[in-house]
């Protein structure tokens, strides 16, 4: 998806339990809901 | 992860108007309660170090709604330009308009004018004169080719339906050389076409 824009080197940081604790945990739990930082570079 | 390459069958401008609705909220009424966390509580969460958010105005930090800590990679260098997709409230864009420094410029955009009005609002109390919050979609961004050296976001793309389009916008607007950085969620199960295509889900 993003090397298909035109960007390259992409990475994901380790994930992050963006919901834990929060409202939304049950749900985002179901459908293995974590944040990432991606990056990537325009050549 | 799920396959996002095609764009679900939903109604691009109701799914502006659900996730218009929720943020709209989170401007107005942020200690409300919400399915995620917000304010100072979801920076600390997410492990924004103090040094960064202590400086921020309660009127941008109080309606972060972020998923993951953007600058986790490191801050944008002083002199650089970046711009924050769906800028918020400006927690994201006052931290890096902090580090870019008056060489820099930091432009934000955003689809809601209550929480560009909270980003505005903030960078005037503490004097960053090098942030600039415009409103806009991230599909049509009010900026020139190749203008950014670094493209910020937090939480964004996940409630965009034609993701590539999207990730084609920033392509235009960064620079040759220059970064993407952005913070997003990622689902690891299959989700099922019904939900997808179910509005109410997408901000849930």
């Amino acid at each position: 998806m993003i090397e298909d824009a035109g960007f390259v080197g992409v990475t994901f940081s380790n994930k992050v339990d963006t919901f834990a604790q929060a409202d939304g945990e049950e749900q985002a739990r179901a459908f293995g809901t974590f944040g990432y930082v991606i990056e990537a570079r325009k050549p | 992860m799920t396959d996002i390459s095609k764009p679900p069958a939903v109604d691009v401008e109701q799914l502006r108007a659900a996730v218009g609705d929720i943020y709209r909220g989170v401007a107005e009424r942020p200690d409300a309660g919400y399915h995620f966390h917000t304010g100072r509580t979801a920076l600390a969460h997410l492990g924004y170090p103090s040094e960064v958010t202590d400086p921020l105005p309660d009127a941008a930090a109080d309606a972060f709604a972020g998923v993951a800590n953007v600058f986790e990679p490191g801050l944008p260098d002083r002199g650089e330009r970046v711009i924050d997709v769906g800028s918020g409230a400006g927690a994201d864009a006052l931290i890096a308009a902090r580090a870019v420094g008056d060489d820099g410029a930091v432009t934000g955009v955003d689809m809601n004018e209550s929480m560009l009005e909270r980003a505005r609002r903030s960078a005037a109390e503490v004097g960053l004169t090098n942030a600039s919050f415009e409103v806009g979609l991230i599909e049509e961004l009010p900026v020139e080719d190749e203008w950014a050296d670094v493209i910020i976001s937090n939480g964004v793309l996940n409630l965009v339906p034609d993701k590539l389009t999207a990730y084609r916008e920033l392509f235009r607007v960064t620079r040759p050389g220059g970064r993407l950085q952005i913070s997003d969620i990622c689902v690891e199960q299959e989700v099922p076409e019904e939900a997808k295509r179910d509005i109410d889900l997408w901000g849930a």
